[in-house]
């Protein structure tokens, strides 16, 4: 199995130009593309979520080897038993109305995509009916970020308009940003606050547990 | 006649980061990207500005391209040196440029450790109120940035509020962060009714403002609003971004100054079309990011470094720089606290930075701010301003025949060269510890957060800064319905 912990390598160091060749060697010896999948591309991202929660790796690292891993993906798809992976989940994020702050949320969005959530980023200073509206869509994971101390209202109204619609126990709700805590989210009726990503990966794997 | 003041303004620029080719190879690349990548203008108005004086600009992008000569022809405009008052005490002010260093405050903090509990909790007005008047104490805070959000306050209540909490506490400068152009237009006019008048107000400065221009190179809608109103009231304005490396400025040192320059420059242009010749600081929050979880890192090494280039930078443009230092990512006041701060407060000091704020008081994030770490901090200051006093070197202080009178084997103690000269080339201080051991156990064997807190417990009590006149305060308070002081 020389090759899967080669494949597991690349993915970990985000060695993009060499994973296209080592999972089509793979293919080429004869292992089944699960094994490649599972043992290979995935297990290499493990190695990295695990190795960054620790503090070891950087998030730009964590990127790269989520974009390694992408590429792998795309020589393997054709030969996997019914095509793409799926996401595990799929989780809308967005800054609420009055607030410009992305960047936090734009960070949250990319390491769940990295360790294989779909995610709707629905960009910044949103109305609370856009929330709804994901929801009304069969969304069930919302997630919402303010970075000020007069925008964080905004999440109980957006709360509330979920409540009104009667879309409140269709979703899970995550809320987080700098003047977020606890405290807040237990009073607003928030089902998760999320200190920063890892927190939120921990959270949403509790739920989405394979 | 002006009386020049007695707070800070020792030279610095004995640390240079930069080379003078690297300072040139640095201007270039700001004007490349100024020039020709282009700063995204978000607000309508400003971008009519920069087009009306014939800029090349992208409408659908908001793109506009600020060239070389135009920028000059700002930088020209804008003073190269201010004096920022302090009310009510002329022997406050501060004369902002050149190499000269002063420290001050740094805000917005949302958050207090409470003075008795020393639990974290929302900052309120009186506790804007009650920094303000600890920094009027402390002797190495040469200004004020007005520190903490008053959490108690709806927003439309925040800007004179805060504005006034500050000013009443404080005979030093105070300069804030503004969040609604209506508020900032009531602290200008509250101000002027302080100060006599609009023009007594412009002429003699007691407050001036601060404004954001977003990294990378945007120019937003509401920052942009406030930049205007600023400018337009023609009071000093600090216009700074905050590019972090690797997020939202390139991960290089070399880059990220390159891209607050821009982006502070583009601000400074933007202020002179609106009021040609408004005072300006160019002005850096930049930091570092840290890799590991894309958290801001709030006094980093890497902002000292960002911060002494920067404050080169501002010495070759001729304008006068806010620069940041002395803050800690610490929750607490433990050692962290002391030697972040002290690290980067000591290396812009040393770069020469003019106006460095944030250099007392921060801790996490610069999210928190802490009574007692104001205290360690003007401490630390203290110690930064002996370090730019420097040593000087004469027949007198060599001090061969003080020795030869000594002779070999004797001592100092009774010399009149050690009466005379011991109260300058020491830096006395009052927060370390220097007792024998058994005297400090004897004294409750206080660590240096009691004994910070101690000092700030008695300042607050005893420390009388002048008030804003009555018969002002009730004109004020008829006039503004905001107004709840």
């Amino acid at each position: 199995m020389a090759e899967m912990n080669d494949i597991v390598e690349a993915v970990f160091k985000g060695k993009m130009k060499e994973i296209g060749n080592l999972v089509q060697g793979a293919l080429d010896a004869g292992t089944e593309p699960n094994t490649i999948l599972d043992d290979g591309l995935v297990h290499g991202m493990d190695v990295v979520a695990e190795k960054w929660k620790a503090g070891e790796v950087f998030v730009p690292e964590v990127l790269r080897s989520a974009k390694t891993m992408q590429t792998g993906m795309d020589v393997l798809k054709p030969h996997l038993v019914g095509g793409d992976r799926k996401p595990k989940a799929t989780f809308a994020i967005g800054t609420v109305k009055g607030d410009l702050h992305d960047i936090g949320k734009n960070l949250v969005a990319m390491m769940l995509e990295s360790v294989g959530y779909e995610v709707i980023n629905l960009g910044v200073d949103l109305d609370p009916s856009v929330f709804v509206q994901q929801v009304e869509k069969g969304i069930q994971c919302i997630g919402m970020s303010a970075l000020l101390t007069t925008t964080v209202t905004q999440m109980k109204l957006i709360i509330d308009s979920l409540q009104e619609a009667g879309l409140r126990d269709k979703c899970k709700i995550w809320v987080g940003g700098a003047p977020v805590t606890q405290e807040f989210a237990d009073e607003i009726g928030a089902d998760f606050y999320a200190v920063d990503a890892a927190h939120c990966i921990d959270q949403l794997n509790s739920v989405y547990s394979d | 006649m002006f009386k020049r003041g007695k707070l800070g303004g020792l030279d610095g620029g004995q640390y240079r980061p930069l080379t003078d080719s690297d300072i040139r190879s640095m201007h270039e690349a700001i004007v490349r990207l100024m020039s020709e990548i282009g700063i995204k203008v978000e607000n309508p108005k400003a971008f009519e500005l920069f087009e009306k004086k014939g800029l090349k600009t992208d409408k659908d992008k908001r793109l506009v391209y600020i060239p070389k000569g135009f920028l000059e022809d700002c930088i020209d405009a804008a003073p190269s040196e201010l004096i920022l008052h302090g009310r009510g005490n002329p022997d406050n002010n501060i004369i902002v440029g050149g190499k000269r260093v002063h420290y001050g405050s740094g805000g917005t903090a949302l958050n207090v450790l409470d003075l008795e509990t020393g639990e974290k909790r929302l900052s309120t007005l009186e506790d804007v109120q009650n920094v303000s008047k600890l920094l009027d104490y402390l002797d190495n805070a040469h200004f004020q940035v007005i520190p903490v959000y008053p959490n108690d306050l709806p927003t439309e209540k925040v800007d004179i509020n805060r504005f006034f909490a500050a000013i009443n506490n404080t005979n030093k400068h105070v300069q804030g962060g503004v969040y609604t152009v209506q508020g900032t237009r009531e602290v200008v006019e509250m101000c002027s009714m302080i100060a006599g008048s609009l023009e007594k107000l412009q002429k003699e400065p007691f407050i001036s403002f601060i404004t954001c221009v977003i990294s990378p190179l945007v120019i937003d809608q509401v920052y942009g609003d406030l930049l205007m109103t600023c400018a337009e009231s023609g009071l000093p304005v600090s216009m700074p971004a905050e590019p972090l490396t690797g997020a939202t400025g390139p991960v290089t040192i070399a880059g990220n100054v390159a891209n607050l320059c821009a982006e502070t420059l583009a601000g400074v242009c933007l202020a002179q079309l609106v009021n040609w010749g408004t005072p300006v600081l160019m002005a850096c929050t930049s930091t570092s990011t840290d890799l590991r979880t894309m958290a801001y890192a709030s006094g980093s090494v890497e902002e000292g470094l960002i911060n002494a280039c920067a404050a080169q930078m501002a010495q070759f443009y001729g304008l006068p720089y806010y620069g940041t230092a002395g803050q800690s990512d610490s929750k607490i006041l433990d050692a962290q606290a002391g030697f972040e701060g002290a690290i980067t407060n000591l290396l812009v000091g040393m770069a020469g930075g003019n106006f460095i704020h944030d250099a007392l008081g921060l801790l996490e994030f610069c999210m928190t701010a802490s009574y007692e770490k104001y205290v360690m901090d003007n401490e630390i200051l203290g110690e930064v301003m002996r370090v730019l006093k420097g040593v000087r070197v004469t027949d007198e202080t060599l001090a061969v025949d003080v020795t030869a009178e000594v002779g070999p084997g004797g001592n100092y103690i009774q010399e009149d060269h050690t009466f005379e000269h011991m109260r300058e080339e020491h830096f006395v201080p009052t927060v370390a510890d220097r007792q024998p051991r058994e005297n400090w156990e004897a004294a409750g064997k206080k660590d240096t957060w009691a004994r910070c807190h101690d000092i700030a417990v008695e300042a607050l009590a005893n420390h009388k800064p002048i008030p804003v006149d009555e018969e002002i305060v009730k004109a004020i308070r008829a006039k503004f319905p905001n107004f709840v002081q």
